[in-house]
């Protein structure tokens, strides 16, 4: 229950998407959304407080069928975060897979309040929406994997492009989904063959090109008005070298027009695609390249993707990926086929300052971050837990903002991020107003969620709000890493879910969810193939896949019309 | 010396369910220094609810002690259930009088824990230092690493008087260990360092062995086929066959030995 009337008085208020940069501003909140003013209000005193709106995460894996597996496989991680349940929190056990309670209580401490599930294999929906169905605290949603899917490549090897589009609708649809996922296109197929594909290369049997996927989804994607872009995990993902494909990606939807004001395709955890050299021994950053492409356009977006040192767990829809790391580690792994629509891996895996390659992929993220001119072009993530765990945030967020940590931490890691890489000799630091667009700001925009509600204090706006322990005049990066890590408060929909860095409420979250409105004709039409692949091949029925509405005990639908 | 003796009540025992005690604790370096009103104030978990130990054991306390090195913790009554004995020590000593639970000196970092009985599994878990002797058998994954880790003990010394169950040592990295009685399947499993010696029989020890040594001196029942036979070595006058293995881990990584009577 939303604590009827709030004022948060005083607070220093950072919220870059009304152009409020660090203004001392009072915040009313009625009924769960922000409003003009307020009667009766309880009110906090956030006297020189930075305040911010609630956190939101555009990338990120924390619930379903990969993210349990890890959790499975991983007993040891389980034992790093246990803590006891008290009177308002569960036990929370993880650290890099931290169980579903952890995962909503850490976030909101951090004071996130949306979080995007980023690859939701579709047959594996359900398990996705039952497990952020017991994520408590965050509003949520998730992207299905719509690339590596039969249906998908052999409507691109056919080019019936509107038809594509009636199966990038159905699938949305189907699963409760939220967007267009894109992993390694053709290469997780391939991966069934013992292949990974380049940009270019033919998917076996199918015969498309990773290139042609992307440009027909992309094109799919925009025949109607979703609030978000493809969002793509580009090939080659950790190979020496392959910042030139991920540029070629970025150019291959340079002429697609958006159907809204936004960019038409996002890529995400950019660090494992910013890669030079030709192979480990001569691997070196291309950040450079990288933020200079994106300083140049406007169609795409990134997210950093940044290292946190220290042990993780690595999970993807990338199956052959995860089997290189596995050869590389020699620890334990295992991958999956999800029948027609894609696959996935999960290996763990150590960060290590003391390795060059570790060092220059830590230096990588927070260099995309520096290079990149425009904030509202990059987005703050750790690809979690692939790149590190979520609750790292604060570190990055510090490293970011503090070049004296920069210079500090830099002398702890190999030298070889003195030769090959460019973060020592980058002065830029972000002040608060930066770090509010690249952790709500811009990917609020990015997920078209500004639309609705998230990611901006504006009168309408949910009442998603983080108040943080600190002055924004503190410049001591220790205390800014510890003040992002635990709120003063965090209110989430009108109710004080944080107080003091506890968490104090456990309310349920949203599913946000799209639904592309397809012309049925259209969609009859694609209906009959896609039968027929239900027939011949699925292990379960048409008639028993799409994921029922009892999955979505607190929906939030977003309509996206199709174009003319 | 300050002797602390610790007497599980009857009371907890009884009952349907036999709930059981968790006493990670009850170490000397965490009791140094209490007065009884404060030991007995000491949180123990019993299942899932916190309890003061007074209220679950008979607590007495004699003489003093001017480090935890001079306390001794002497623990009496019915251990069946009781668990974590130890677990996590850094100093002194503590006396188990009877059979004990799982975990006992799980985490041992030193000081010295004595079982005059048999010890569940999971005894010595991921040791690292200090020594932990029991009289009398020890269950499976003695001295191993807990389910997912990488490394199991890594310091510090054991002896089993009776038998031992599967899987000891798993993942041992450091240390040494005593068996006096048999061992079951699997002893020294993904060992990587350390020293296991057992006098009684033994079977398919050391699989997926990297390093350090087992030291069987009872009847090999079954030998792991993996390893390979190099020659005939003495130690102490004993003579030895000594074998490398495990092949199973490729040819670079097989540099576990076995010396077999």
């Amino acid at each position: 229950m939303a604590d009827g009337e709030l004022l948060i008085r005083n607070g220093v208020v950072y919220d870059p998407i009304n152009g409020v940069k660090g203004e001392k501003k009072d915040i009313c909140i009625r009924d769960g959304k922000i409003v003009e003013s307020v009667t009766n209000p309880k009110v906090i005193d956030a006297e020189g407080r930075v305040v911010m709106p609630g956190g939101v995460d555009i990338h990120s894996h924390i619930a379903g069928g990969k993210v349990n597996s890890g959790r499975l496989m991983r007993p040891e991680d389980g034992r790093k975060g246990l803590e006891a349940k008290t009177s308002v929190c569960r036990l929370q056990s993880g650290y890099s897979v931290p169980n579903t309670f952890a995962t909503g209580y850490r976030y909101a401490k951090m004071g996130y309040t949306f979080v995007m599930e980023a690859a939701m294999p579709p047959l594996a929906a359900r398990h996705t929406h039952e497990e952020m169905i017991d994520i408590p605290i965050l509003d949520n949603a998730a992207l299905p994997l719509i690339d590596n899917n039969w249906m998908t490549m052999e409507y691109v090897k056919s080019g019936d492009m509107d038809l594509l589009a009636a199966y990038v609708a159905w699938i949305i649809k189907a699963t409760k989904g939220f967007g267009v996922k894109i992993v390694n296109p053709g290469g997780t197929e391939a991966w069934a063959w013992g292949k990974n594909c380049d940009l270019n290369d033919s998917v076996p049997y199918f015969d498309v090109t990773p290139a042609e996927i992307i440009k027909g989804l992309a094109e799919a994607n925009e025949k109607f008005e979703m609030p978000h872009s493809i969002h793509v995990h580009t090939n080659m993902l950790g190979h020496p070298g392959n910042f030139e494909v991920t540029k070629d990606t970025y150019d291959l939807v340079k002429g697609v027009k958006p159907s809204k004001d936004r960019q038409v395709m996002h890529t995400t955890h950019t660090q494992f695609h910013s890669y030079g050299g030709t192979n480990w021994g001569d691997f070196e950053s291309k950040a450079d390249a990288i933020a200079g492409y994106i300083n140049q356009n406007d169609h795409a977006t990134i997210d950093i993707g940044s290292i946190i040192l220290g042990d993780t767990t690595t999970m993807t829809a990338d199956g052959p990926m995860e089997y290189s790391l596995y050869q590389i580690t020699g620890r334990k792994w295992t991958n999956l086929d999800v029948e027609l629509e894609t696959g996935s891996g999960i290996t763990p895996f150590l960060y290590s300052g003391k390795s060059p390659v570790n060092t220059i992929q830590w230096a990588i993220g927070q260099e995309l971050a520096l290079l990149v001119k425009d904030p509202w072009k990059i987005a703050l993530t750790t690809d979690h837990p692939n790149a590190g765990p979520f609750i790292g945030y604060p570190i990055i967020i510090s490293m970011l903002m503090s070049k004296k940590r920069r210079d500090e931490s830099a002398e702890d890691m190999h030298k070889v991020i003195f030769d090959r890489a460019e973060l020592p000799s980058i002065d830029r630091e972000y002040d608060l107003n930066e770090i509010a667009i690249i952790t709500r700001g811009m990917t609020a925009k990015a997920l078209g969620l500004h639309e609705h509600g998230k990611g901006h204090l504006g009168v309408g706006a949910d009442a998603d709000v983080a108040i943080y322990d600190m002055s924004p005049e503190e410049r001591d990066a220790g205390k800014i890493q510890k003040a992002f890590l635990n709120t003063k408060y965090t209110i989430k929909a009108g109710e004080i879910v944080v107080k003091d860095g506890e968490v104090v409420a456990t309310p349920p979250g949203r599913t946000i969810f799209v639904t592309p409105e397809c012309d049925q004709k259209l969609t009859d039409e694609m209906l009959v193939t896609l039968k027929d692949k239900f027939d011949k091949y699925y292990s379960v029925t048409f008639n028993n896949y799409p994921v029922q509405d009892a999955y979505l005990p607190n929906p939030y639908e977003i309509k996206a019309p199709m174009r003319g | 010396m300050q002797t602390i003796t610790l007497k599980l009540k009857d009371a907890v025992r009884s009952g349907i369910a036999t709930v059981p005690v968790e006493v990670e604790s009850l170490t000397p370096d965490q009791l140094f220094g209490k007065s009884e009103a404060e030991l007995k104030a000491v949180k123990v978990w019993w299942g899932n609810r916190e309890e003061n130990t007074g209220d679950l054991f008979d607590v007495s306390v004699e003489g003093d002690a001017a480090s935890a090195d001079e306390v001794k913790i002497v623990m009496e009554g019915d251990l069946t259930r009781v668990k974590r004995i130890g677990s996590g020590m850094k100093a002194g000593e503590i006396e188990a009088r009877g059979d004990v639970d799982m975990h006992c000196g799980a985490l041992m970092e030193g000081g010295r824990i004595v079982v005059k009985g048999n010890a569940n599994c999971w005894a010595g878990r991921e040791m690292r230092g200090g020594e932990l002797i029991i009289e009398g058998d020890a269950g499976d994954n003695l001295c191993a690493m807990y389910r997912g880790e990488m490394k199991g003990m890594t310091g510090g010394k054991v002896t089993v008087g009776g038998d031992v169950g599967e899987c000891i040592c798993q993942y041992m990295a450091g240390g040494e260990i005593l068996i006096k009685g048999n061992a079951n399947r699997l002893a020294g499993l993904n060992m990587s360092g350390g020293k296991i010696t057992i006098e009684g029989d033994a079977e398919l020890f050391g699989p997926d062995m990297t390093g350090g040594e087992i030291v069987m001196n009872g009847k090999v029942l079954e030998m792991m086929p993996s390893f390979k036979f190099l020659e005939t070595a003495t130690i102490d006058g004993v003579e030895y066959k000594k074998y490398l293995g495990d092949f199973a881990m490729g040819e670079k990584k097989a540099k576990g030995t076995l010396y077999v009577k």
